[in-house]
């Protein structure tokens, strides 16, 4: 499966407040903590050799689950597989509690739901529906919705 | 660097919602041939494949600090994902004027900036009605917030209503009971969000390389108004074409390919 790899490297060297070096384990059987300086872009987490500029490797932080696994360790648990997890050392319980509420906040989806909760109630506080104002409110993205609908496929074009 | 691929995979088939989806040309880039290929459109995640039964992907787009560019060509329409000097450039064709539109306007609504740029408008607003609401002046509580900034507006394109491309999206294990991200915002400074956030799309050029992006301090909320504004204007030149195919097609009588119903 092809990516756009240069330009998700270009993405992972933009500022970023959630970056430190990090003790990081890989969820295989045998893997050991190796420091690795840990960057959150986006909806990115991408983690560096600490002397190198490119990243080793970029986790999408979607459909996974982030716990404290002591005051000090946070995990990350992706594919619904509870075993399977990426563990990460911080330096202070601080730390751990701030990269944890990073992450989560960071995925598209929490982000998503939070603002058709705002949505929703900027609706029923006004009367107005804040995406109006946009020309977006009829965008599927920004759907509230009670059952889902199945449209039809665009196959009109071609 | 290692895309771990199993996660983005299983992001797609998983159950949350499917943004737009649909048949478009992609440009190779060595051959310069335009080839089928359905994508599919999640969050800020451009997938493609052959057809749309396929398990196999053929690739995948992260469509962040792209510019997402409406190109002029007749009989035929193009447009392009442009990620900046040295960078790529994605080609792309729809069949026709419409379909054009629509995803232009998918894409440029899908970056996680874009997101929490408008999160941030909302969270704002959503402060703004729950003081008005709280206040004891009862002639307060209809009085109209702060007026919608028109260079915030994106036209609308007529025939959008017709033809509705993807499925919608179900709230209901989604809305939060409090308002979570509020309360811890009211931990730390605005400063702070807005630095943790700070990558919005420069608008004069494609997206500057390392080191350019606007840094600390810029205001979101301003970049926000500038972006709409110059897309509203790559919107309207959509509709515009499409209008003109629209008559041309009318003079011709000539009937749809699909009855749209």
């Amino acid at each position: 499966m092809r990516f756009n790899e240069k330009e998700l490297v270009c993405l992972s060297r933009q500022p970023s407040e959630m970056a430190a070096e990090l003790g990081m384990r890989g969820p295989k059987k045998g893997d050991v903590v190796k420091r690795r300086l840990v960057k959150l872009v986006v909806n990115f987490l991408f983690y560096f050799r600490t002397d190198e500029e490119e990243p080793v490797g970029a986790l999408l932080l979607e459909q996974c689950r982030v716990e404290r696994e002591d005051t000090q360790t946070f995990s990350i648990a992706f594919l619904d597989d509870a075993e399977r997890k990426y563990l990460f050392e911080c330096d202070s319980e601080e730390q751990c509690k701030e990269w944890i509420d990073s992450i989560i906040k960071a995925s598209y989806e929490f982000m998503r739901r939070n603002l058709i909760f705002y949505r929703t109630e900027i609706h029923r506080l006004t009367g107005k529906d804040p995406l109006e104002q946009y020309g977006i409110s009829d965008e599927t993205r920004f759907q509230v919705n009670s059952g889902s609908q199945l449209m039809a496929r665009d196959t009109s074009s071609l | 660097m290692k895309l771990h691929k199993k996660i983005l995979t299983h992001f797609l088939s998983c159950t949350s919602p499917v943004d737009k989806e649909g048949y478009l040309y992609k440009k190779k880039e060595r051959n310069a041939t335009y080839y089928r290929r359905w994508f599919v459109l999640k969050a800020n995640l451009l997938f493609y494949q052959e057809r749309p039964a396929d398990r196999h992907l053929l690739g995948v787009i992260v469509l962040e600090g792209c510019k997402v560019q409406m190109l002029e060509s007749d009989g035929f329409f193009p447009f392009s994902l442009e990620f900046g000097p040295g960078l790529k450039t994605y080609r792309f064709a729809a069949g026709d004027a419409q379909t054009q539109g629509c995803w232009v306007k998918a894409l440029f609504l899908a970056s996680h900036c874009y997101l929490s740029c408008l999160l941030r408008d909302l969270e704002r607003q959503y402060e703004g009605a729950k003081q008005q609401q709280g206040s004891s002046d009862s002639r307060s509580s209809i009085k109209s917030l702060n007026p919608p900034i028109n260079s915030l507006l994106v036209p609308t394109l007529g025939p959008l209503a017709v033809v509705r491309e993807g499925r919608s999206f179900s709230a209901s294990a989604a809305l939060p009971p409090h308002p979570l991200p509020t309360k811890v915002a009211a931990k730390k400074s605005p400063k702070k969000w807005q630095k943790r956030n700070a990558y919005v799309t420069p608008l004069n050029g494609p997206a500057p390389l390392y080191g350019e992006w606007p840094l600390v301090g810029s205001d979101p909320l301003v970049e926000f108004s500038k972006l709409h504004d110059y897309y509203g204007q790559e919107v309207q030149k959509a509709r515009e074409a499409w209008l003109r195919s629209r008559r041309t097609e009318e003079d011709h009588s000539e009937k749809d390919l699909i009855d749209l119903g």
